[in-house]
């Protein structure tokens, strides 16, 4: 059924244009990239910031306020470039594994992402103490792990141009 | 000129016998995997001097010293970024002669040494003033200038690079 969404897309005038427009895929690819080096930089901050590594005088809550929307904002600029690339390369994408896992990886990176901002946003008086308490090796372990979490997005999506046989190493 | 050629060509002989390169260019699985780390750490250097040119352009974190901000993301930048060089360079290495000889390529590197200078400018010119612009007064044209430059340059140097798989073979 993906393969037949896939075959159609490809045969609609917009993913058309895109094939015959060389530079449209390494432009909006471009794109796409300087917006993961705004979400991944949000990500490590906010993570940086809940070790104690950066910005200790600062709260919790001030620092995540501060990138949680460069986070969200960016992440739209993802999903529009992402939807481009679609468009132009369905057959590289929706049937691709690791486009699959990085779609996986993305929903649970956006869930622990908006569990954090409600809860930085609700009880942003327990977040500011929490380095100091006994949660701290908890949040430690759970600040590496979303920066991992996220960091595996970005290498399932550069694994996409790799796991489609027909199309070589872009 | 005959001579320099000649000693190029032996150190890229030289390198791309290394075995890290051997395995770059045999395996299926070196190369994206050593690119995904690239992609990373480049993301997370455009990234984290984003949020320094932003502050200064006087666009972001408004309420936050330049000095403070400054001081506490660019010894990241830094690390990152020798991440982002020994990726890189093993990439370079597997096929020096190819990389040399494509324009995308030498375009980044010219790009990358313009940033270098331009960062030099801000540090030794404008930043020595940064006492009277840290909090509240907006930062100096120079200052300014220099940090648009940058923003300029890092989205050239994506670009470039992104370019550069589109436009070697194999």
């Amino acid at each position: 059924m993906l393969q037949n969404f896939a075959q159609w897309l490809s045969d609609t005038p917009p993913s058309r244009f895109i094939q015959d427009v060389l530079w449209i895929i390494p432009a909006v690819q471009t794109i796409h990239i300087l917006a993961i080096a705004i979400v991944l930089s949000a990500v490590a901050m906010i993570e940086l910031r809940l070790f104690g590594l950066i910005g200790r005088n600062t709260p919790v809550a001030q620092t995540a306020g501060r990138f949680l929307p460069w986070l969200w904002w960016g992440t739209l600029a993802l999903a529009i470039t992402g939807l481009i690339l679609i468009t132009g390369e369905p057959g590289r994408a929706l049937t691709n594994p690791a486009f699959q896992l990085k779609m996986a990886l993305l929903l649970v990176a956006l869930g622990v992402t908006f569990a954090f901002h409600r809860s930085v946003r609700r009880r942003s008086a327990r977040w500011s103490g929490a380095s100091q308490s006994m949660g701290a090796i908890v949040i430690r372990i759970a600040a590496l792990v979303t920066l991992l979490l996220w960091f595996s997005i970005a290498v399932a999506g550069r694994w996409i141009a790799y796991a489609v046989v027909s199309y070589g190493g872009t | 000129m005959g001579d320099l050629q000649l000693s190029l060509e032996r150190i890229f002989h030289w390198l791309e016998s290394w075995p890290i390169s051997v395995a770059v260019r045999e395996s299926a699985w070196v190369f994206p995997a050593i690119e995904s780390v690239h992609v990373i750490a480049i993301t997370l250097v455009v990234g984290s001097i984003l949020i320094v040119d932003l502050r200064v352009l006087g666009w972001a974190s408004r309420d936050e010293r330049v000095t403070h901000i400054a001081g506490s993301i660019l010894p990241w930048t830094w690390g990152v970024f020798c991440v982002a060089v020994i990726s890189g360079f093993s990439l370079f290495a597997a096929k020096a002669h190819t990389y040399f000889a494509n324009f995308n390529f030498e375009a980044k590197m010219v790009l990358m040494a313009m940033a270098f200078l331009n960062m030099l400018v801000f540090h030794l010119i404008p930043y020595r003033s940064v006492r009277c612009w840290d909090i509240e007064r907006p930062a100096p044209f120079l200052a300014k200038f220099a940090c648009a430059v940058s923003v300029t340059l890092w989205v050239l140097i994506v670009a470039m690079g992104r370019w550069i798989g589109f436009s070697i073979e194999g």
